[in-house]
This record gives C-alpha cells, sequence and structure tokens, in this order.
C-alpha cells in the first residue's frame, strides 16, 4: 500500500493522508503549533492516488 | 537508530477504563505503561521518537509526553488516523524515520529487559529487519518463528497447526528503512490490515536477513486487565521500592514498599509489600494493603483488606469488605452498604464494567 503523510512545515507532526482527507482542513495537532493543515498541501500525485484508492485507506 | 513508538488502538479489551483515556496511560506500579517504553528507549541510547497516534486520547498521551524534554527525549508526533495495521504505522514512520534504522515498540507492552539486547544483536550483522521472540507453551496461538543456528529467520508463520518452534513474536522489532518498500508492496490481510509480519516475510523473501533475539525475561501486553494486574506483580516485584512518605509510629509495615513523599500510612494501617502507594494516597487505620497492590495518587482507604490490586487513584475506599484481583477506574468509590435497608448492594456502575459480588 502507497502510505500517504504529510509534515507540518512549522513543527514536524506528520499527519496520514486519511486524516487529512477526513477533516480537510484541520488545525495541526503538534503540541502548541497553530500551523493549518489540508488535504490539498499533499502533492497533486498523491491526492489523486487517496481518492482513486480511498476504499483501501479505510477499516 | 530511532524509536517508533505506537500508541494508538482503541483498548476495548480494557473497557471501563478505556472509556476515558488511552490504554497506554493505565498505570503499572504508579507509572503509565507508556513511560516504561519511552524509557527503555531511552536506555537504548534511541533519543529521537515518533509517537503514533490513532483516534484514541491523542491529547492525553501529548499531555503526558510534552515534547520528551522531561524524559530526555525528543519527540515527534505521527497522527496514523485509521488503525489499517501495524504496518500502515510504520509506513507513517517513514519521513520521520528517514535513512536511519528504527525499533517498532508496542506502547501498550512491557518487558524486563528493555531493548539493549534487541538493539545490540541488530547492528552486530547486516540485518533488514530484527525481530523479538519469547518462547512459549502454546505456539499454535501465536506468530511463530522459525531460525538457523546463527538466529537467523527463515520463516514466520502465523498460528500454525504443526510449530516448528515455540518462538512467538512478541511485538518488538528493528528495522532497516529497506522495510518501507516492502511496506509500499504490502495488500491489506483478510482483516483488512497491513500486517508487520507480512513486510518481514517479505523482506526475507527479498533476501535480507532477519536477526532474532530471545527474550528471557518476562514480557506482558497489557492489553486486558488481568494482564495490568500481572505487569503490576511484575514490575513491583522487579523495582528498587523508596519509602519516602510517612509512616505513622503505630502502623505495621513490612516488606518493600514505594511509599511516595507526601503519601501516608497512619496508625492501625497494615501494609504488606511489595507495594506502591502514590502522593497524596492516604491509608487509614484498620485497613490492610497486601502484597502486589498500587494505590494511585489522592486516594484514601479505611477499614478495607485489598490485595493483588490497582488502584488508579483519586479513589475513596471506605469499606470492610476484602478486595483482590481488582482494577478500579479513576475516581472509583466505594463505600459499607452496612447500615443501609434493604440489606443490598448499592451500585453506579458505568458501561462495560465487570463485577464479581
Ligand atoms: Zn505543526
Amino acid at each position: 500500500m502507497h502510505i500517504i503523510t504529510h509534515a507540518c512545515t512549522q513543527c514536524g507532526t506528520v499527519v496520514s493522508a486519511n486524516e487529512l482527507e477526513s477533516n480537510r482542513v484541520m488545525k495541526c495537532p503538534g503540541l502548541g503549533c497553530e500551523n493549518v493543515l489540508r488535504f490539498t498541501d499533499l502533492d497533486q500525485a498523491d491526492q489523486e492516488h487517496f481518492l482513486d484508492n480511498k476504499a483501501s485507506y479505510e477499516l | 537508530m530511532k524509536g517508533v513508538l505506537l500508541s494508538g488502538g482503541t483498548g476495548s479489551r480494557l473497557r471501563p477504563i478505556t472509556h476515558t483515556g488511552p490504554k497506554q496511560l493505565v498505570p503499572v506500579a504508579n507509572k503509565p505503561v507508556l513511560e516504561y517504553a519511552v524509557e527503555d528507549l531511552k536506555e537504548a541510547g534511541i533519543t529521537e521518537i515518533g509517537v503514533i497516534l490513532g483516534h484514541k486520547g491523542r491529547e492525553e498521551i501529548q499531555d503526558l509526553l510534552g515534547d520528551g524534554s522531561d524524559y530526555g527525549v525528543e519527540i515527534t508526533y505521527i497522527v496514523q488516523g485509521n488503525p489499517l495495521g501495524l504496518a500502515h504505522a510504520a509506513g507513517c514512520a517513514k519521513d520521520f524515520v528517514g535513512d536511519d534504522d528504527f525499533v517498532m515498540y508496542l506502547g501498550d507492552n512491557i518487558l524486563k529487559e528493555g531493548v539493549v539486547d534487541l538493539v545490540e544483536s541488530f547492528e552486530s550483522g547486516d540485518f533488514g529487519a530484527g525481530i523479538a521472540l519469547q518462547e512459549v507453551e502454546n505456539p499454535q496461538q501465536f506468530g511463530i518463528a522459525d531460525v538457523d543456528d546463527q538466529g537467523n529467520v527463515t520463516q514466520l508463520i502465523e498460528k500454525p497447526d504443526e510449530p516448528p518452534t515455540n518462538l512467538a513474536l512478541i511485538g518488538m522489532y528493528v528495522f532497516s528503512p529497506a522495510v518501507f518498500d516492502a511496506i509500499e508492496q504490502l495488500e491489506p490481510s483478510w482483516r483488512g490490515e497491513l500486517e508487520i509480519t507480512d513486510a518481514i516475510q517479505s523482506l526475507l523473501e527479498d533476501g535480507y536477513a532477519i536477526d532474532s533475539h530471545v527474550v528471557e525475561g518476562w514480557w506482558k501486553d497489557t492489553g486486558k486487565p488481568e494482564d495490568i494486574l500481572e505487569a503490576n506483580q511484575l514490575v513491583l516485584e522487579d523495582k528498587s521500592l523508596k519509602k519516602r512518605g510517612t509512616v505513622s509510629d503505630d502502623a505495621t509495615v513490612d516488606g518493600r514498599i514505594e511509599l511516595a513523599e507526601s503519601a501516608t500510612i497512619e496508625d492501625g494501617a497494615v501494609v504488606r509489600g511489595p507495594v506502591s502507594i502514590a502522593d497524596g494516597a492516604v491509608i487509614k487505620s484498620g485497613t490492610y494493603v497486601g502484597p502486589y497492590t498500587s494505590v494511585g495518587p489522592n486516594s484514601t482507604l479505611e477499614g478495607v483488606h485489598i490485595e493483588n490490586s490497582v488502584v488508579i487513584g483519586e479513589s475513596s475506599i471506605n469499606t470492610s469488605g476484602r478486595i483482590v484481583d481488582s482494577l478500579l477506574g479513576k475516581g472509583a468509590n466505594i463505600g459499607s452498604a452496612d447500615d443501609f435497608l434493604p440489606e443490598g448492594r448499592r451500585l453506579v456502575v458505568g458501561e462495560n464494567s465487570q463485577l464479581k459480588l
């Protein structure tokens, strides 16, 4: 499985694509970090791959 | 070498305790299980630790561990979200791990000997991965490894009918970054998860040597209440216990006792170790606290006979009853029904609680 994650550019906290996609826009879960993370922060190719294979990223 | 500490999962087998928090924070000898893992990694010289968070208890885990500085380590949080298996959790750590090797440690596991030997064994050769094994009596119920004379793994078999060895995988691993390519090629198993054993099997098939290390000391997966009690026994048995609190002159204290600075054992109480009593706890007259009991912070015990139990904390127990082999959640209170009519027990019990009366 191609595992897609995004690392916050401000604090390094890593968030998986399924988490980003289910929230679309979220406050970074890093401690004290105010950065906003979006599913669209992922590479275009990763976004497409995730959406094309969404079922396999759900339990 | 980095560390990846898994702290997700639902903790369903530890309900109701886990209704209010993650299973990795249940205390054993008055210390959350997860802290033992952080300390084991630190002891093995691993100070960069990625903590994998699931859906449950994220804030509580972050509140406890913070940035890691209290433990002398540096923590990066990795939000896995959906629990898609151990190999998925490992895969989420790819950017954190980079080109390093890493120990993967299940945050609800606790083992006597830590991970120093596992890491040294892995580093003594050129391995794609290293796995911790323990001899078990019922290998049919575990993932089993077959190993050659040098300890190289030759085969992994899930719950074999005819096990070639009694060496079970115990949820501690060391990986080279080669595992990430193996994970990328994996498909979910029949239960919809990316299995870490499939990733190791794939490394084997790609020609990587897989090291094994047989863990001699005890190991516990603390997934169920009885496992917490057993882990509590094992830790209290081994730990060096310090008596710093107040013991009144007419209290009886034998054996090894850990008594936190602001804890008190009052006149007429009997405490027989090994026992751990946390800050703010008061053991009052007429109480017996027997071996293998941990009394959590700010708990007051009066009149009760309690042994082989874990009181997580903030509890008031004021009864002449006997409590054994029990796990009491935070803020659980037990009083006496002796003076009540009609006679009988009065219970306000949360969902998924288990009582034997
Ligand atoms: Zn951040």
